[in-house]
């Protein structure tokens, strides 16, 4: 394939015929490029990574001392949420006044749909039939120390899901929640 | 009787347009690639519903480990040379060029500061196998260190954007110390980052 036309020693003689060059294939032999292509391919797509992360943006409210005071929310317009260890959630709703005879109820759910969600869906419905609105319902979380990363990122994912308007990354500092971590045996700080 | 005779057909196959194939992925991967940064702990991040990527540039990263080790990055290497200088003057770190020019090329590093230049004095490898201590986040004992890294970055690049790494097992309480932290510093708005993941029904 790849010789030299070497040309014949001495045969230059006058009138002789043509000296043709001798006609080559044009086809080379690619199977060893494509080989390499195929693994560069395997090798690229590899490293590749794929799907690029995502993120969610999250509000803190401000400090204590700068923020502006803002009129109390109506405790039947809220749910409270604390994030616990070993994925338990403890849900409860503060009465709007608390009096020698009021009993709170608390639910102990877990994050899948039918424990969550069931449980915003249903406060949402209530805060609709009390108020008009659903989009008054205002979700407390407050997630104590043992509950981890994930769980916070599943209660917001989940107020995004039911499309709840206002919801706060809040302390653990109500004497309610207090109870309820002594109760459940939730360490608070 | 004589032999049926099979003609014999080459078996070389053209190969031009499968090249050509092969080498317009090849050109579309190399071209698409980005190499995943070598990090100093892995993170397995959780999974939400959120749609918006990640901004291209200006980005505080923070990452924090199961174990609550917290680490820290900027994507751009002139931010980080310009926040060096600063911590540099603070701490009273004596840096060597080489010291400089090592920084400028960590993605993300977690320990006390005062202990950096010793970090920056290994060579690469060394750097790589190096177990990081984590930041110093100790916001009783009068240290502002991470209080320090976010209001010197965000002084130095005012567009930076704050994104939170977090491991899906990592403990509230860490992640609280660093957003304690972010808000000293009167941050009131950050990035989690999380995978996509379909809401299921």
């Amino acid at each position: 394939m790849a010789e030299m036309q070497t040309s014949d020693s001495g045969s230059h003689k006058k009138g002789s015929k043509k000296v043709r060059t001798k006609k080559m294939s044009t086809r080379v032999d690619l199977t060893a490029m494509v080989d390499l292509g195929f693994l560069l391919i395997t090798f690229f797509m590899l490293a590749t990574t794929m799907n690029k992360p995502k993120t969610m943006e999250v509000n803190k409210p401000a400090k204590e001392e700068e923020k502006v005071k803002e009129p109390p929310i109506k405790m039947s317009k809220t749910a409270t949420l604390m994030l616990g260890a070993r994925n338990k959630i403890y849900a409860y709703v503060s009465p709007d006044e608390i009096e020698a005879g009021t009993e709170i109820t608390m639910d102990s759910i877990d994050y899948s749909p039918s424990g969550l969600r069931k449980f915003i869906q249903r406060r949402q419905k209530e805060v609709k039939e009390q108020w008009g609105n659903q989009d008054d319902l205002f979700v407390m979380i407050k997630p104590l120390p043992a509950s981890n990363v994930k769980n916070i990122v599943d209660v917001l994912d989940e107020m995004t899901i039911n499309d709840v308007k206002r919801y706060a990354i809040l302390e653990p500092n109500d004497p309610i929640d207090s109870l309820i971590a002594l109760q459940t045996g939730q360490s608070r700080k | 009787m004589p032999k049926v005779k099979i003609p014999r057909k080459s078996t070389s196959v053209d190969m031009t347009a499968m090249c050509d194939v092969a080498f317009l992925l090849l050109t579309f991967f190399i071209l698409t690639t980005k190499f995943r940064p070598q990090e100093a702990v892995t993170i397995d991040i959780p999974s939400s519903t959120a749609q918006i990527p990640i901004p291209e540039k200006d980005i505080m990263m923070f990452q924090i480990a199961p174990d609550g080790r917290l680490f820290f990055g900027l994507d751009d290497q002139n931010t980080r040379l310009k926040l060096l200088e600063r911590l540099s003057t603070t701490y009273e770190l004596t840096l060597t060029q080489d010291q400089k020019d090592a920084f400028r090329l960590i993605e993300t590093w977690g320990m006390d500061i005062r202990s950096l230049p010793d970090f920056l004095k290994m060579d690469p490898t060394a750097r790589g196998a190096f177990n990081q201590p984590g930041l110093n986040i100790d916001t009783t004992g009068g240290q502002h260190q991470v209080e320090d890294l976010i209001l010197f970055s965000r002084q130095e690049n005012n567009n930076l954007r704050i994104a939170i790494k977090g491991d899906k097992t990592t403990e509230y309480r860490h992640f609280d110390k660093l957003i304690q932290a972010l808000q000293n510093r009167k941050v009131n708005k950050f990035n989690l980052i999380t995978s996509a993941k379909t809401a299921q029904e």
